[in-house]
């Protein structure tokens, strides 16, 4: 079989549910579950730093993460700090942000705020550590720190109640090694599906507090959270494309079996 | 502040509740330099057969018949990273084989600082090999620090400089696979090494040989048999020993719900 | 002199990182924040290097009567166009900058990631085979993991999403972890090799 051939079958295995919604249900997991519950058990009024630690290339993981998790902190009550540790991420978290708390009527100042980029991530957070204004002296808009209310009740990560990296790399790891282990601070990590997988030694002991992975992740997130979005779309398409590679894997050894019948 | 009252303010403010790590780090440092000590009367210690490393002369010896060029890249990791530091390592000793082939190297670089190195090792490799002249700067470059913009990039040069090998030796992510795909596509052999779990599954699948982990750290000393190499890799088997012990013995205690172990080895 | 002096650099910057780890005291917790802030500094020249290394090597390039010549000029023209738009326009929403950042680096970056799917496809087709027992195994798990992460898995049977979910949790964190520990290992021993100026490939030797 040609590469052309299975490239077709794939974009079609992809594609179809976009116009044919499946229906299909999810059941959540106990990695999302705990993700949630640490949320949730916030009280009103907790200040949660949320970094995006993501570039443009896996916006289509991303984004329904993000959108779900920002969501039920801003629901909760929850007062954000938000940073990028990407300069592609900076953009992007801010859009994101944005468009949530337009949703929700949060107001920059009093219920988030959003630092900006920092470059060298180990010494951004590690930084942040000593004190935001040294890191951030102006937000992303230009602001003095200062004036803003709810960075006045933010000095360092002991006024953080907790830390989401919502990311597509290793950052969610350099969180857990400086801000974890150095300040002591709970970290949620959610990250593409590719990354999840490498995650989960970090969950079992306990380094993360819940782990969210890829549009699975952020489908089941948006079952917690009673509202379908991105997640659940998207997971339609990568259902039916999982079993068009299964398909092919079983047609590709079936192949290799008949010609080793024949040798 | 005095240098007594220094002393003291050091004395009072150490950390205890990291006593343990301290511990550890030591002896880490003891079997390291224990075993370079080893290394350097012995002239060398054993190191097992890493089959991605024997084929790297197969691949530049391929690359020279067909009179195509070697592509070589140290993946997204900047210049700390242990990974990329394991693969300059490898780089220099491909470099002097490259250089007494006459084989072209192609380096596409994503970070800035890593291409300085890239080109300083590379340079230095050419000079031990007596053909300083045959060294060619503008061949190791920067592309973009952008990861799918580097992976176009390295995808545009393999489908045009159509390298009879490629070598993925350091720190990738998610374009791991759309480099070795393209690789494939265009038939080269391809030797990757990375110490990213995830991406280790795509290299093995889409390349002939792949170091695993750890291998990529040990090739350096594989290639050189520099005892300094060698003996710190014999230090971290030695290590392994002693986790895996601690391992069973958490077990053990922790089925026996003695605690005491676990609360030792925490990080408070 | 040359070489002495990065090594002794190193040694020196390389062992306080580790004593202001173990040790809290004002005066090197001071020191600490000093270091962070010169890393951010450094990192912004280092930027610099690559920026003006591609800036030359394109402009060397373009003037080549090569085919790939005209790339050259498209990256020069995105380089000085973006930098222009940036300083003049400013980077915010609704911005021109922000407007190319949005839809073109942004979907550009998304297509190029998107090709996995493809290539994961025929990599897939291609490579695995059920060459031996062991590949065998492999396959299957693989194929369970695959169908319990979505939900067509438990339309099939509930048993699925819980064996994938068993199979991420158990062996297969057990296998990373021990990769994770050699890592590891490996880390903290090329640490010490370049605290102690023995490992020397940072300077290209």
């Amino acid at each position: 079989m040609n590469r052309q051939l299975i490239y077709i079958l794939i974009l079609a295995a992809i594609t179809v549910p976009l116009f044919l919604p499946l229906g299909l249900k999810h059941r959540v997991t106990p990695e999302v579950e705990r993700f949630y519950q640490t949320i949730d058990v916030l009280p009103a009024g907790s200040i949660v730093l949320v970094s995006f630690d993501f570039e443009a290339s896996t916006v289509a993981e991303t984004r329904p993460l993000a959108y779900a998790v920002l969501r039920h902190l801003f629901s909760n009550n929850v007062s954000v700090v938000s940073l990028s540790t990407l300069a592609e991420g900076t953009g992007l978290g801010y859009n994101f942000l944005s468009e949530i708390t337009e949703e929700l009527g949060k107001k920059y100042g009093e219920d988030y705020i959003f630092l900006g980029f920092r470059p060298q991530y180990q010494a951004t957070i590690l930084g942040l550590g000593e004190g935001f204004s040294k890191v951030f002296p102006k937000d992303y808009l230009g602001n003095e720190l200062s004036s803003l209310p709810l960075a006045e009740r933010v000095k360092n990560y002991d006024q953080i109640n907790l830390i989401i990296s919502i990311a597509d790399g290793d950052l969610p790891q350099y969180w857990v090694d400086y801000a974890q282990t150095r300040y002591k601070k709970p970290v949620l990590a959610a990250v593409t599906a590719v990354m999840a997988t490498s995650y989960y030694p970090y969950l079992a002991s306990g380094q993360f507090s819940g782990l969210v992975g890829g549009l699975k992740g952020a489908a089941e997130y948006e079952v917690l959270l009673g509202k379908p979005g991105l997640g659940f779309k998207g997971m339609e398409s990568q259902s039916l494309g999982h079993l068009m590679i299964i398909i092919l894997i079983i047609i590709g050894n079936l192949t290799f079996l008949s010609q080793k019948k024949r040798i | 502040m005095g240098l007594s009252a220094l002393r003291v303010d050091l004395l009072l403010s150490f950390n205890t509740s990291r006593l343990n790590v301290l511990v550890a780090l030591l002896i880490c440092a003891a079997l390291v330099f224990y075993f370079i000590r080893q290394g350097k009367k012995r002239k060398g210690l054993f190191l097992r057969p890493i089959s991605g490393l024997s084929a790297i002369e197969e691949a530049v010896g391929r690359a020279t018949e067909m009179g195509r060029a070697v592509l070589y890249t140290t993946g997204l990791g900047k210049m700390e990273r242990v990974a990329t530091l394991a693969s300059m390592n490898i780089l220099g000793n491909l470099a002097r084989k490259v250089a007494s082939y006459g084989t072209p190297l192609i380096i596409p670089c994503y970070d800035p600082v890593v291409m300085a190195v890239a080109q300083e090792v590379v340079r230095e490799s050419f000079a031990k090999e007596g053909k300083p002249d045959a060294y060619r700067e503008e061949n190791i470059y920067f592309v973009t620090q952008s990861q799918f913009g580097y992976a176009a990039a390295v995808d545009g040069i393999m489908t045009r400089e159509k390298p009879a090998a490629n070598l993925f030796l350091g720190t990738f992510e998610a374009e791991s696979l759309i480099l070795a795909e393209t690789g494939n596509s265009i038939g080269a052999i391809q030797i990757a090494g990375t110490d990213s779990t995830i991406q280790l599954a795509f290299f093995i699948v889409a390349c002939d040989y792949t170091l695993i982990g750890e291998e990529l750290f040990a090739a350096s000393g594989y290639l050189s048999r520099d005892p300094l190499v060698t003996g710190s890799i014999k230090a971290q088997d030695w290590l392994k020993v002693v986790i895996v012990i601690l391992i069973v013995l958490g077990v053990v205690f922790s089925t026996l719900n003695l605690d005491f172990l676990s609360e030792l080895l925490s990080v408070k | 002199m040359p070489l002495r002096l990065p090594l002794i650099l190193v040694s020196c910057f390389g062992l306080f990182m580790l004593l202001q780890f173990f040790w809290q005291a004002t005066f090197l917790d001071q020191a600490y924040g000093e270091v962070l802030d010169w890393v951010q500094i450094i990192y912004l020249f280092t930027l610099w290097v690559g920026a003006v290394h591609l800036i030359k090597l394109h402009l060397k390039k373009s003037q080549q009567k090569k085919k790939e010549a005209f790339y050259s000029w498209v990256t020069l023209a995105g380089i000085f166009s973006m930098l222009g738009f940036g300083l003049i326009g400013g980077k915010e929403q609704g911005s021109l900058f922000s407007w190319i950042f949005d839809n073109v680096q942004v979907p550009l970056q998304a297509t190029m990631f998107s090709l996995l799917a493809f290539f994961v496809a025929s990599a897939a087709y291609r490579g695995f085979r059920a060459r031996s027992r062991e590949a065998l195994v492999l396959l299957l798990v693989a194929g369970l993991v695959m169908l319990g992460r979505v939900p067509i898995g438990n339309l099939i049977s509930e048993w699925i999403p819980d064996l994938a979910n068993w199979i991420l949790n158990f062996p297969s964190m057990a296998a990373r972890r021990g990769i994770l520990i050699g890592i590891g290992l490996g880390s903290v021993a090329t640490a010490l090799r370049i605290i102690f100026g023995v490992e020397r490939t940072y300077l290209g030797r």
